[in-house]
């Protein structure tokens, strides 16, 4: 007689998993913390979301609490940064969203010939507020890694 | 989440699929060194990549991996008489060489030449580090052989056993690259572990159960580096290495070896798990070596009936331990590093549907695997891009475990740990 564990990994087995998956309704905000990142999240706001809102960075380094509000309103928040940009702006995200428990996740995008020193200086600002750091030269990443969390 | 036809893609990898294609580019692990382990000797059945081959070892020690089964009638050549530099079907007596030349079919005329006209599919196959490495893709853009730093150093400072997991390879691969597991499912071991314990590593994880991640591409694949808090304001980072397809480096822990693994496709439900444990700078020693054969560290114990199951498998529910589990002793109640992860990737069924999942912000280091492998394999079949992880370059890598200034990129400050250096120590913590 087969062991439970055999019989329920089997692939026959796996004919009678639910056929929904979990229901999530998770929000997420992405937010760009320089210039050179909203040309990204402008291209990404143009794309169809459930639960996604997009913040240039003029309205966070604006802090403005009504969008300080929003974006801490949310169970992610996504920065996207510039390798080499000012990203002091994170500091404002990544505080309010530390108060509300609410997890951070920041992208940063870097080109080529971007030196690692200049890197340093955009991970200084956004190291402390993020609990996940993702850096790629692509910014294309940045959509397959929304659209992983089904948002 | 994957769309379904991305986890298809990801997931199928026998002949001309494009993940088949993508691994096709690769030198892959076949079989240890000692499965063939004298000239003659019995030959070894070899599923890989959804292909059914033959192993063999000549009367002269050339290798060969071969169709397993006689071009007459189909029948398995592992039933072959391996003898006099070639393996003879038992049934009508065709016989063959390691490259599948056919070299005699006995009701032929003496002198015909119909069996140099008879060759069966064959792949290169080839010793290096205890582990006999195959190439299963066009001959014409075959690459130099592995240089992985396991592989290369003296025999005495390695260590390289195999298991057979039940289930997709790449559900087996994301366990390797999703550091944040460990803290969890393996706390009960890494203080106890021979292999593990004993490092003021163990205690940063321990004491810290969020650690904060960072993802960051690397030539080869990825760094998917965790970071936690050291008592003097730094922090203390693990820096695994994931180099495409599916090799992964652990971060060293104290003076101990450093390890990893490879995961290669059998077929689309079952993969081998290679496990390489070895030290650069020094011989592994007795102790060491007994308790990876006794299925510590990163090692399980197998069946010593040459299939290479493990003891604890899905048919006596991986020996799973109630009480040991309520003590904690072993957090899932599954015995052991590696079937603590087989046990639970197992469990996900022989291919799990990503359609379904529920990835959070910890998970980026698996959605950029998944993302990269994606691209390879396209670039591969649209433009005939050779995937990273061809290039030697990208082979010659290391984990690490350093204490590094908060502002400093990983990259940068751990840039000559994270490269194979011969005679140079690990940097571990």
């Amino acid at each position: 007689m087969l062991s439970e564990s055999a019989r329920m990994s089997s692939a026959a087995e796996a004919r009678f998993r639910l056929p929904a998956p979990a229901t999530v309704a998770r929000t997420i905000t992405i937010s760009a913390l320089d210039p050179a990142a909203d040309d990204v999240v402008a291209r990404l706001a143009e794309g169809r979301w459930t639960r996604a809102r997009f913040f240039p960075s003029s309205a966070v380094a604006a802090r403005a609490p009504r969008v300080l509000d929003e974006i801490a309103g949310a169970d992610l928040a996504v920065m996207v940064a510039t390798a080499g940009a000012d990203a002091s702006a994170a500091a404002a995200i990544g505080a309010v969203c530390s108060d509300r428990r609410v997890h951070t996740a920041t992208f940063v995008v870097r080109a080529a010939a971007v030196s690692d020193a200049v890197l340093s200086r955009t991970l200084g600002q956004v190291r402390p507020w993020s609990l996940m750091v993702v850096i790629a030269n692509d910014d294309t990443y940045v959509e397959d890694m929304l659209r992983s969390f089904r948002t | 989440m994957l769309k379904q036809e991305q986890n298809d893609l990801l997931s199928h990898s026998g002949p001309d699929t494009p993940m088949g294609r993508l691994f096709r580019s690769y030198w892959l692990p076949a079989l240890l060194a000692e499965e063939l382990p004298a000239n003659d000797c019995p030959p070894v059945r070899v599923k890989l990549l959804s292909e059914r081959l033959l192993a063999f070892r000549d009367s002269e020690g050339r290798l060969g991996l071969i169709d397993e089964f006689c071009a007459h009638r189909g029948v398995s050549l592992w039933f072959g008489r391996n003898e006099e530099c070639g393996l003879r079907c038992p049934y009508h007596g065709w016989k063959f060489d390691v490259t599948g030349q056919c070299i005699e079919i006995p009701s032929e005329p003496e002198q015909s030449t119909f069996p140099s006209r008879v060759k069966l599919t064959s792949y290169p196959l080839v010793e290096r580090g205890g582990v006999l490495w195959t190439y299963m893709g066009p001959p014409e853009q075959q690459p130099p052989l592995p240089e992985w730093e396991f592989a290369t150093v003296p025999a005495s400072h390695s260590f390289m056993s195999k298991r057979f997991q039940e289930c997709n390879w790449l559900q087996a691969l994301e366990g390797g690259i999703d550091s944040s597991h460990v803290s969890w499912l393996h706390r009960g071991d890494i203080n106890t572990d021979p292999l593990f314990r004993g490092s003021r590593g163990n205690q940063y994880n321990l004491s810290d159960l969020r650690p904060v991640f960072e993802v960051v591409e690397s030539a080869g694949g990825l760094y998917i580096g965790a970071r936690r808090n050291t008592e003097d304001g730094r922090y203390y980072w693990r820096i695994t290495q994931w180099v495409m397809p599916s090799f992964t480096m652990i971060p060293p822990r104290g003076n101990h070896s450093v390890h990893g693994h490879f995961w290669i496709p059998i077929d689309d439900e079952n993969c081998w798990t290679w496990s390489f444990d070895y030290h650069p700078t020094r011989p592994l020693t007795e102790a060491e070596v007994a308790a990876m054969r006794g299925g510590r560290g990163i090692h399980a114990k197998v069946l010593s009936d040459g299939s290479f199951r493990p003891v604890a498998n899905k048919d006596n529910d991986y020996l799973m331990d109630r009480e040991a589990q309520r003590a904690g002793t072993t957090y899932s109640g599954v015995h052991g590093f590696a079937m603590q992860d087989q046990s639970l990737q197992e469990s996900m069924g022989p291919i799990i549907d990503r359609t379904k999942e529920t990835l959070v912000a910890t998970d980026s280091g698996i959605i950029m695997c998944r993302q990269r492998l994606l691209r390879a394999a396209k670039a591969l079949v649209d433009e005939g891009i050779v995937p990273p992880g061809v290039d030697l370059a990208h082979q010659r890598v290391r984990s690490a475990a350093v204490v590094l200034p908060k502002d400093q990129p990983y990259k940068d400050g751990a840039r000559e740990a994270l490269m194979a250096q011969p005679g140079v120590a690990p940097a571990s913590v």
